[in-house]
């Protein structure tokens, strides 16, 4: 993975002073609550219902064993022992003191982390596929990119105040999409032209929010050394052109409605013209400077399918299940990635605890490269993993709480913190996960069911995806009391398309009979090998809608 | 008279920014940019004139910017961000080299930013203590992206 030089080093620590400086004068009241906000958004810290919330940047959801150790034992000296991981791909501590987070910030510094952009209206962190670099299918490694545009978002001096956050997420397989880049502002599908040279496809406009969107094409193949150039026309555009006076009207998906998309890429284009093989074109030096950081481990010459994992997929049920659901295929034989989930009954989707933390960095250490990756499911990701050590790991990973063997499955949800942490929202999120959990149980009906995507956020900020989740559950507030909107038919993938709503909202208690209803109308209506999503886009609405609000005879 | 800080110093400020429109121009006045463009016979000489934000800078692109010493941008939030695209497209785009100056309600700690998008002089709104403004002006000894001071990333310089 990428290693700081000094330089780097150098701007994390100048980092540090400055928020120190700006911690002490805003405790000292020299600076007021309104201008605190933005920098201090800056640097990750809200101040939440009970306490501050800080969201530490994971870029493009990379980490190694040595940094996952400090975040635990940060979590256990300035916070409750525990973090939780975003969809952002970044870990966020919900009970840090707001004088401690200069030193929280230093001691992240020693371990080449920050929180720098994970919140406010600029740039955040850049999302990618968690299985990058170790698949079969990827055009190329797209986590060089990641980087040059982390290096080229962080600190930009134009950008640093827009009219609303700014996120980018790039994608290198045309099987999958698994970094969700049809729904960010901007979405980069990493392609090859006809001549063989690497560019992006660049999507623009997508986002979740008060008003849902997928991102429209902008340019079918911008070449990667104008990638730079390209980003800074789009985003000169919405700085200058994007709407300011509403913020539920701010991003940049309104102002692409507002133009229509051709006249927005003429807009593009044109600003375009005057920075094209300007300085900021990516040199080839750079790309490979930046793939030198992201160079294969040193695999062993291995076979697939030893005996070992063979033997022990015929002699038992719970790892074969394990394997089906929480490993997938690798490009080098013999080796396997496999994700840990965090999707354990009992805790919320995407939380981890220290121990957790620790262990899991161990199992890195012992299994994987030292490496580990955040998905923005929420789990965390070994990437290469030998087929010959399945089996141990599995043991291990079941004893340390992560082989819940339903990745991808309707317990496999993506949750925001909720009503329980968030002061934006208006409904808790983790007791319907829980309520899910419970209910959803047995896991030969959740591998019948199959594949399905449940996200639930407790606002319209939709930090949990919901509008993309083939179920989403979305916390609305009605007359004080905490009720559910439920959307079907969202996706996030390749085929992403925004959730339609069924109806009026229901109460807490009703939520998982109404999902049962839903997975009955699924299972009468499949045909075989049909996927929810499928069959919804099959048969429609309508027969959901009528068995959720059935009057019980 | 009022200070401000240019070129990294405090100096008393010599101009006079005219928010209101009806006021009449003098040679020390920096009047509205849309204003000065519909009205520039009968307004005669002025020190400069400013941006509202909103204003782009494309209307500005077949005049002589050089009769201008300065070019004021209002920033009326700190948070509305418009003027760092301005000040930069007036150096960069329309190779205006004198002073632009930050007005309005930007606060200190946004200096450095709007340095290396090519402020050099900036007049507050409320009452800031200007030394301590000072110090706060380079927050980062070094930087990713090329700017207007030097447009080379960093890619280019390691």
């Amino acid at each position: 993975m990428y290693q700081y030089d000094a330089i780097d080093q150098q701007l994390v620590e100048e980092r540090v002073a400055q928020f120190r400086d700006q911690t002490r004068r805003y405790l000292n009241q020299e600076l007021s609550e309104q201008e605190f906000l933005p920098l201090r958004l800056q640097n990750g810290l809200y101040v939440q219902r009970y306490a501050p919330m800080l969201r530490i940047a994971i870029p493009y959801g990379m980490l190694s064993s040595t940094q996952l150790r400090k975040l635990a034992d940060i979590s256990c000296r300035y916070d409750r022992s525990y973090g939780h991981f975003s969809t952002r791909q970044n870990l966020q501590l919900n009970w840090p003191k707001i004088e401690d987070v200069p030193d929280i910030l230093a001691e992240l510094a020693e371990v080449q982390m920050h929180a720098t952009q994970t919140s406010g209206n600029c740039i955040r962190n850049t999302t990618t596929d968690q299985y990058a670099g170790v698949i079969s299918d990827e055009v190329v490694d797209p986590r060089p990119y990641c980087e040059l545009i982390r290096q080229w978002s962080t600190f930009h001096p134009e950008f640093a105040f827009l009219p609303r956050k700014f996120k980018i997420a790039v994608n290198a397989t045309e099987s999958a999409d698994r970094a969700a880049v049809q729904v960010h502002d901007i979405g980069l599908q990493i392609r090859k032209n006809d001549a063989g040279e690497i560019g992006f496809k660049v999507m623009v406009g997508g986002g979740l929010g008060r008003t849902p969107m997928v991102g429209v094409t902008i340019s079918e193949f911008i070449p990667r050394v104008d990638l730079l150039t390209y980003l800074d026309a789009i985003i000169r555009v919405y700085n200058q052109q994007g709407r300011r006076d509403n913020k539920y009207k701010a991003r940049i998906k309104i102002l692409v409605k507002a133009l229509g998309i051709e006249e927005f890429r003429s807009r593009v284009e044109a600003e375009w013209q005057h920075l094209r093989g300007k300085e900021s074109t990516v040199p080839m030096s750079e790309f490979e400077r930046l793939q030198g950081f992201f160079s294969e481990p040193n695999y062993e010459t291995l076979e697939n399918n030893p005996a070992s994992l063979t033997n022990k997929l015929a002699d038992s049920a719970g790892f074969a299940r394990w394997f089906e659901r929480n490993t997938f295929e690798h490009k080098k034989a013999g080796y396997r990635i496999v994700t840990l989930t965090l999707k354990k009954a009992g805790q919320a989707p995407g939380d981890a605890t220290a121990e957790q933390m620790q262990r899991a960095a161990d199992l890195a250490d012992q299994f994987s490269f030292s490496e580990l990756r955040v998905s923005h499911e929420q789990n965390l990701v070994l990437a290469d993993v030998r087929q010959d050590q399945l089996v141990e790991l599995w043991e291990a990973a079941k004893e340390a709480g992560f082989a819940t063997p339903t990745l991808g499955l309707l317990t496999d949800m993506i949750c925001c913190p909720g009503g329980d942490f968030c002061a934006l929202a208006n409904a808790k999120s983790i007791p319907i996960a829980a309520q899910i959990q419970e209910t959803f149980n047995d896991l030969d009906y959740l591998y019948d069911l199959g594949n399905i995507d449940l996200n639930i956020s407790g606002c319209m900020n939709a930090c949990g995806h919901h509008h993309v989740g083939n179920i989403g559950i979305l916390g609305v507030d009605k007359k004080g009391e905490e009720f559910y909107q439920i959307s079907i038919g969202g996706a996030s993938g390749h085929d992403a398309s925004i959730g339609k709503i069924l109806g009026p909202s229901f109460a807490q208690e009703e939520i998982s009979s109404v999902i049962q209803k839903l997975m009955n109308v699924y299972v009468e209506n499949r045909s075989e090998e049909e996927r929810f999503i499928d069959t919804y886009r099959r048969v429609g609405i309508t027969p959901f809608k009528e068995a959720a609000y059935a009057k019980a005879n | 008279m009022p200070k401000l800080i240019k070129n990294g110093e405090i100096i008393n400020n010599n101009y006079n920014w005219l928010q209101d429109a009806e006021q009449a121009a003098t040679p020390d006045s920096i009047v509205a940019a849309q204003k000065w463009l519909s009205e520039k016979e009968s307004i005669g000489k002025v020190a400069g004139i400013w941006l509202e934000a909103g204003d782009g800078v494309e209307f500005l692109q077949d005049v002589d910017l050089s009769q201008f010493d300065v070019i004021g941008v209002n920033f009326p939030a700190f948070t509305d961000g418009r003027g760092f695209s301005y000040a930069r497209l007036l150096r960069e785009r329309l190779n205006y080299q004198g002073e632009i100056r930050a007005l309005g309600n930007f606060i200190p700690d946004q200096l450095g930013y709007l340095l290396r998008v090519g402020f050099n002089s900036f007049q507050f709104n409320e009452e800031v203590d200007l030394e301590k403004a000072l110090d706060l002006h380079k927050p980062f000894s070094i930087a990713y992206q090329g700017d207007v001071s030097d447009p080379r990333p960093l890619f280019l310089r390691r």
